[in-house]
């Protein structure tokens, strides 16, 4: 037992008032009293002991204290004795907050979050001019020095994403890691200072190096090095070059783009050793275009974006600098394109800025995120309405607890300052559960919202907006849930119940009470609804998305991705075609294997986009000649389930020997000769004179290559036997569960060649859902609200037609005692239930109808689809009101009349 | 709470001049609640009494204001007591209290007694 300091003083005081006592009584018998009448005397001189003591201890000062300690002490205990609705207040506070403040982080660090750095409203994108194909702002590297050398004393930073690569460190299992290519004053630009060593100097930048430098990010050196200072000075090995750690990034800069953070940043002179791959677009093929060797050099491959440091008030000057830098480069662009609209505007174009603020993420997000924030806002008041009914309900079965001690004297003050210290107990409990789960749930959200292939990584730190809000959420439901429902409360109940038992037990409660719970009630019902709504126009979008005709069989197919990006294969490239055909005669030997075909493309960011000029034509628009390519081997249509329309599949005879051909698809084909038959036409990369350098042999139907939310592209397929390369990937069409190939699949591979590592493997349908992540994030999250409020609703349902029945015990014993059958009392508790159903439902059908049309582009379907799901919301939200309400009316209608009109 | 709100108006009635008496009767030696309150009964020809129920407050009062800080001690008859004893900021508290307190008898008098004064 603790034994707080005031103890301690208390028995001391109580100790000295008996010395005083047993003087006075001494000194008495010392003048010759009678001892029993001297104190009795000696008492009656003093007075009331107890009240001295009181009078005494409250010139200590500690009474405020004391007594927030017996009201604590008295609270806890009220708690104890209702573990329901402590129950439920700390789940629906731990929710309701946790949800808003999981939503409200993620929104935080995609939307609202700044970079890490001093300035960060000077930093901007820089973008000079699209690419001819991907439509990207990205630059060649003589481009990039020219404009650097320009303005010398502007910071311009040139960036590229290399792909995953593979980490080594000696004795240790290699794993993959993502990377960045950054200038050598990329960090020195954004004033990005090391945690630990340093950050690139422009030496580092050099072609060529034994060792190369290599700079990581905080959380991963941690990670992987047990911390910033120790992983300084390591040796590790990155796609088997040598490398060493100089430095280590603060713990807060994750990369200037929100959500891809790399592991670790590398100089852009490694693109010249040619082991990071790294996207990249240029003029096409036939520009003296050299892929294999350094790009340093080479002004026709575009694959760095800018990015710079400027005050507002000289952006104006520095890019006209640029402007000037750059117009050789705009004329050499306009080589790409044979479409005069598209040349002439590209020598018009300017170079602009963007601020980091525009980004991708930030567009894709933004409306979800905001969507998601109102969801959770509504369950947060769901929560509070349902709380603070449920707080009515119970401070009504305590009426005459607390009538009568409000009768005994204490005051209305005290009685309110008790019942709301108990909620903020409640509050106070609820919030830690709900900083935990709202801690734990932005992780989730984050892994929900990322695409298949690369988990989102964000500053999820807790910050000061983060914390105002929790703070904010938490007074918002104290004040909702407590105390405007004791202060009405105490106001107005208690002195109506006040002084009768009998008052108290019967129908006390007035009309306007009744009506209270009721809109209360009713406005969950609404905000129910509209969860619910939405949370099945999500999961029906998403289901869509997942089962919709692809024009593929993607329910069978399994993609096989092969390590053939190695110098083994690469240098001796006439070979693979052999190697293709045994590893597709192998596959298709294999029990439960219908198929097998190889595919230049890996996944669904194959994104490999071309430009077909048409033989005798010199009218085509960039519009009508860009499409997407891939070069695909024998069966790849048959494998895939894509129908051939007219014409013929690749055949064996296609070699690198024989004519060239393409297989286009129905799409390219309307897009180029519109309902013309395409088979017998002439094609090629570039305008006349090298405009029939395939001959069009096949027509496929269009399949959604690029994910199943997206589009069928047009594409052009190529025969991979024609174009000996390495492919990305092997499709095997299975007769059943594909999945179950797996093993077998891997088997086969390594008989075909030991030595071909498999990188991984996954089903069709896997891959084209990959990047649903704003769906699923959307799906799941509001399916959870729904239930949620669901079971909000309901427990409410249940907890004030409870108290209802409960108080109109007696009234039921009469009425039956008067004849009304048990169905009558049923029904009639039943039917406030359905007036408060119907009263909520209007209102948030109307509501609902508002959000599937705000929403309207994150769904599938119309609006007028979508709100059908409002019915059966309706229905699934009436079926829990009536289960809940079923079980009070049923304790009512069985009660013993006799029993009830007793117990009075 | 009605009879604690009569305690606390004699407490306040006597505050001043009660805090002044406790003190003077503590100049001399630490004492015990019971003997400073014989004290001021005794010194005052039995005229004024220091009620328990206004004594006790007024010293734990002063405790709290540090004019005096106290200590249990066995008395002569080897009974425990909580004895009370002035601070050294109890002892100018008291300066100033006599000083006011001689202030206002005397200007109480020049009032009453005008013939004499002239």
């Amino acid at each position: 037992m603790i034994r707080w300091p005031w103890e301690r003083a208390k028995e001391s005081l109580s100790e000295e008032l008996e010395t005083h006592l047993q003087m006075a009584i001494a000194e008495r018998i010392a003048r010759g009293e009678d001892p029993s009448q001297a104190r009795t005397a000696a008492l009656r001189e003093i007075g009331n002991l107890p009240l001295i003591e009181d009078v005494t201890r409250e010139r200590w000062g500690w009474m405020r204290l004391e007594n927030l300690l017996h009201d604590t002490r008295y609270a806890l205990r009220q708690l104890r004795r209702a573990p329901a609705f402590t129950a439920t207040a700390l789940l629906t506070l731990a929710f309701g907050i946790g949800a808003n403040l999981g939503v409200f982080q993620l929104l935080y660090a995609v939307i609202l979050a700044e970079l890490p750095i001093p300035h960060p409203e000077e930093v901007v994108r820089i973008h000079a001019a699209r690419t001819p194909f991907d439509q990207s702002w990205t630059i060649s590297y003589p481009a990039y020095q020219r404009l650097r050398a320009a303005t010398p004393d502007v910071p311009l930073m040139a960036t590229a994403y290399a792909q995953d690569a593979t980490l080594v460190i000696p004795n240790r299992a290699p794993i993959d890691v993502s990377c960045r290519l950054v200038s050598d004053n990329y960090f020195s630009g954004l004033e990005v200072n090391a945690a630990a060593g340093r950050m690139f100097a422009q030496a580092d930048d050099l072609m060529g190096q034994d060792e190369w430098p290599v700079v990581l990010r905080y959380d991963f050196a941690r990670n992987t090095f047990g911390s910033a200072h120790q992983a300084v000075g390591t040796h590790i090995f990155l796609n088997k070059r040598a490398f060493v750690v100089i430095g280590v990034a603060p713990k807060r800069f994750l990369g200037d783009v929100p959500g891809i953070a790399p592991d670790m940043w590398l100089p852009l002179a490694l693109q010249s050793t040619g082991a990071f791959a790294v996207p990249w677009d240029s003029l096409g093929p036939g520009y003296d275009v050299h892929l294999g060797k350094p790009w340093y050099n080479q002004p026709t491959i575009f694959w760095l974006e800018l990015t710079a440091r400027i005050p507002a008030d000289r952006r104006a000057a520095v890019l006209a600098h640029w402007d000037q830098a750059f117009r050789n480069d705009r004329e050499v662009m306009t080589e790409a394109t044979a479409d005069p609209s598209v040349k002439a505007a590209l020598l018009h174009a300017k170079t602009g800025i963007a601020p980091l603020s525009e980004n991708g993420m930030r567009k894709k997000f933004t409306a979800p995120l905001t969507l998601l924030m109102a969801l959770s806002a509504s369950i947060f008041l769901v929560g509070c309405l349902n709380l603070a009914n449920l707080q009515l309900a119970r401070l009504h079965a305590r009426a005459h607890e607390l009538s009568v001690r409000m009768a005994l004297g204490a005051s209305s003050g005290r009685l309110i300052r008790q019942i709301v210290l108990e909620d903020a107990l409640l509050v106070a409990g609820g919030s830690v559960c709900a900083f935990v789960l709202g801690r734990s749930a932005s992780s989730i959200l984050v892994h929900w919202a990322s695409n298949r292939n690369s988990l989102f990584t964000f500053d999820l730190h807790p910050n000061l907006p983060l914390v105002a809000l929790g703070v904010g959420l938490m007074l918002l439901s104290l004040l909702c849930f407590s105390i405007l429902p004791a202060v009405i409360f105490i106001r107005n109940g208690v002195d109506q119940t006040a002084g009768s038992r009998a008052k108290v037990a019967g129908i006390s409660q007035t009309a306007r009470q009744r009506v209270r719970s009721n809109v209360l009630l009713g406005a969950q019902v609404s905000l129910s609804l509209l969860l619910s709504t939405m949370s099945a126009c999500f999961a029906a979008t998403l289901v869509h998305w997942e089962t919709m005709d692809v024009g593929m069989d993607r329910e069978h197919v399994l993609i096989v991705h092969p390590e053939l990006h190695q110098p083994r294969y690469t240098d001796h490239s006439e070979r693979l075609p052999e190697l293709y055909s045994r590893i597709q005669e192998r596959l298709q030997a294999l029990p439960g294997v219908r198929s097998a075909a190889v595919e230049m493309c890996g996944s669904i960011h194959c994104g490999w986009i071309t430009a077909l000029y048409v033989h005798g034509r010199n009218d085509l628009t960039d519009a009508q000649v860009h499409g997407q390519e891939d070069h695909v081997g024998l069966g790849f249509f048959s494998t895939l389930g894509i129908p051939i329309l007219r014409g013929r599949d690749f055949a064996a005879s296609d070699t690198d020997k024989a004519q060239h051909v393409a297989i286009i698809s129905r799409g390219y084909a309307r897009q180029l000769f519109g309902d013309a038959d395409p088979i017998g036409q002439w094609v090629g990369y570039s305008p006349a004179p090298n405009d029939h350098k395939f001959l069009i042999v096949g027509e496929v139907a269009d399949a959604r290559v690029n994910g199943a939310e997206r589009e069928a592209p047009p594409m052009i397929y190529m025969s991979i036997n024609q174009n000996p390369a390495p492919v990305n990937s092997i499709r095997v069409r299975a007769v059943g569960d594909p999945q179950q190939l797996s093993e077998s699949v891997r088997q086969a591979l390594r008989e075909v060649d030991p030595t071909l590592p498999v990188s991984g493997i996954v089903p069709l349908a896997t891959e084209l859902n990959g990047d649903l992540g704003t769906e699923k994030l959307l799906a799941r999250l509001a399916g959870i609200y729904a239930s949620l409020t669901l079971l909000l609703v309901a427990i409410g349902f249940y907890g004030v037609m409870s108290s209802r029945t409960a108080r109109r015990m007696s009234e039921f014993g009469i009425r039956l005692a008067l004849g009304a059958t048990r169905r009558h009392i049923q029904m009639l508790i039943i039917g406030q239930t359905a007036r408060i159903l119907l009263a909520g439902i209007l209102p948030g059908a109307i509501l609902a109808v508002l959000a599937v049309h705000i929403a309207s582009h994150l769904l599938y379907g119309s609006v007028t689809a979508n709100s059908l799901a409002i019915i059966a919301a309706s229905l699934i939200l009436a079926f829990a009101g009536f289960v809940a309400t079923f079980i009070p009316a049923y304790r009512a209608a069985f009660a013993d009349p006799l029993e009830s009109l007793r117990s009075e | 709470m009605a009879e604690s709100t009569k305690y606390q108006n004699r407490i306040e009635m006597l505050q001043g001049t009660l805090d002044m008496l406790v003190l003077r009767a503590l100049q001399r030696e630490p004492m015990h609640g019971y003997a400073i309150a014989q004290v001021i009964r005794k010194r005052s020809g039995e005229v004024l009494t220091a009620e328990t129920g206004s004594l006790y407050p007024a010293l734990h009062r002063l405790e709290r204001q540090k004019w005096v800080k106290s200590e249990w001690k066995l008395t002569e008859s080897k009974q425990r007591a909580k004895y009370y004893q002035l601070t050294a900021l109890g002892k100018k508290q008291l300066k100033t209290d006599h000083e006011r307190w001689l202030q206002l008898v005397r200007a109480i008098s020049a009032v009453m007694e005008p013939e004499v004064q002239s």
